[in-house]
């Protein structure tokens, strides 16, 4: 199973995060320009608010400042550390929106700048990507989880695990489950496609 | 990815594909494997990849960052988060709730208290003044 290769590690994560426990803002720096894409993209579609994701990306790496000497490379990878910061703050973020909605403060809404949405309706491939980030939006919320740390993080089920706080076979439950509600999403959005052009 | 993406990473990360950082690795991956057929997991995996692409500037994340660490916050104060974490406000609305419970109880006490007193003076038969509640001397039964 794909899903179950591991990645070789890439030591520089190790080392960038030594130098960021001794105060090396460079490193920092350099920690963000390799991580801090992938966990945007990974913020950003799990919470389906562009500006909450922006915050808990900054949150996340500020965590990582200061709590950079407590991560052992013995323990797991310098990635999972930082997916599993992100997921934490991410699910924080979540209930903090759902308590501010419930008493009224604010409206939970999924937002995510798409400056192409006009656009993307004018290929294919695009509505294709449309409806899978529709899939995404659509799954519950430990299933989007873990296919996007899959896809977005790269992580291998056993990183997904220790992500998630889960068992293996729990996560490798949400990822099958997961993969197959948008595999379904996308066949029933082809169906709906095929009706309307014939 | 495009090729000229592909080498441009190369020159930034290396020449081992593996030891890149997520996302660029499955990008890179995805292109080497365009050509060849791989399982329908990864298939998926590569189109929830694209779908998930965003715009974004790492060097003005970086310097946003840094300013953060620079104010010495990572946020909101200890209280605010605490007001806005669910656990947090239900501890604090909880606690409220205790607090204003015993103030009214002991609201309440101070002002029952003497009539009580008396009350349970009657009930024994004795005079309040017994039950140590300074009472008035009507008409001068204290006096031969």
């Amino acid at each position: 199973m794909r899903a179950a290769v591991r990645h070789e590690e890439p030591r520089g994560d190790d080392d960038l995060l030594v130098r960021i426990a001794a105060g090396s803002q460079s490193a920092l720096s350099e920690l963000i320009a390799r991580h801090g894409r992938g966990l945007r993209m990974f913020a950003t579609r799990y919470l389906g608010n562009a500006g909450d994701a922006e915050d808990v990306v900054q949150e996340v790496f500020v965590t990582v400042w200061k709590q950079a000497g407590r991560f052992d490379p013995a323990k797991g990878r310098a990635s999972t550390w930082l997916y599993r910061i992100t997921a934490n703050r991410c699910i924080d973020q979540r209930r903090r929106r759902a308590l501010r909605s419930f008493i009224g403060l604010d409206d939970i809404r999924d937002e995510v700048a798409s400056p192409e949405a006009d656009a993307e309706a004018t290929t294919a491939a695009r509505q294709e990507l449309a409806i899978v980030r529709d899939g995404l939006s659509r799954l519950p919320e430990r299933q989007r989880m873990a296919v996007l740390l899959r896809a977005v993080g790269d992580l291998d089920i056993a990183a997904i695990a220790e992500v998630m706080g889960s068992s293996i076979g729990s996560a490798e439950q949400l990822l099958v489950r997961g993969r197959r509600a948008l595999r379904d999403h996308l066949a029933m959005a082809a169906v709906g496609r095929e009706r309307k052009s014939s | 990815m495009t090729r000229d993406e592909f080498e441009r990473n190369r020159r930034r990360f290396g020449d081992t594909v593996e030891a890149w950082p997520a996302p660029f690795r499955q990008q890179a991956l995805a292109l080497m494997a365009e050509e060849r057929n791989d399982d329908p997991d990864a298939a998926l995996d590569r189109l929830v990849l694209e779908a998930a692409l965003t715009d974004g500037d790492d060097q003005e994340l970086a310097s946003k960052v840094l300013a953060r660490i620079e104010a010495g916050s990572a946020g909101p104060s200890f209280l605010a988060r605490l007001l806005l974490s669910p656990a947090g406000f239900a501890a604090c609305a909880a606690a409220a709730l205790v607090a204003a419970t015993l103030a009214g109880y002991q609201v309440a006490r101070l002002q029952d208290d003497p009539s009580d007193t008396e009350l349970l003076a009657l009930a024994s038969g004795s005079s309040p003044a017994d039950s140590g509640v300074v009472a008035d001397d009507p008409a001068g039964e204290g006096s031969l």
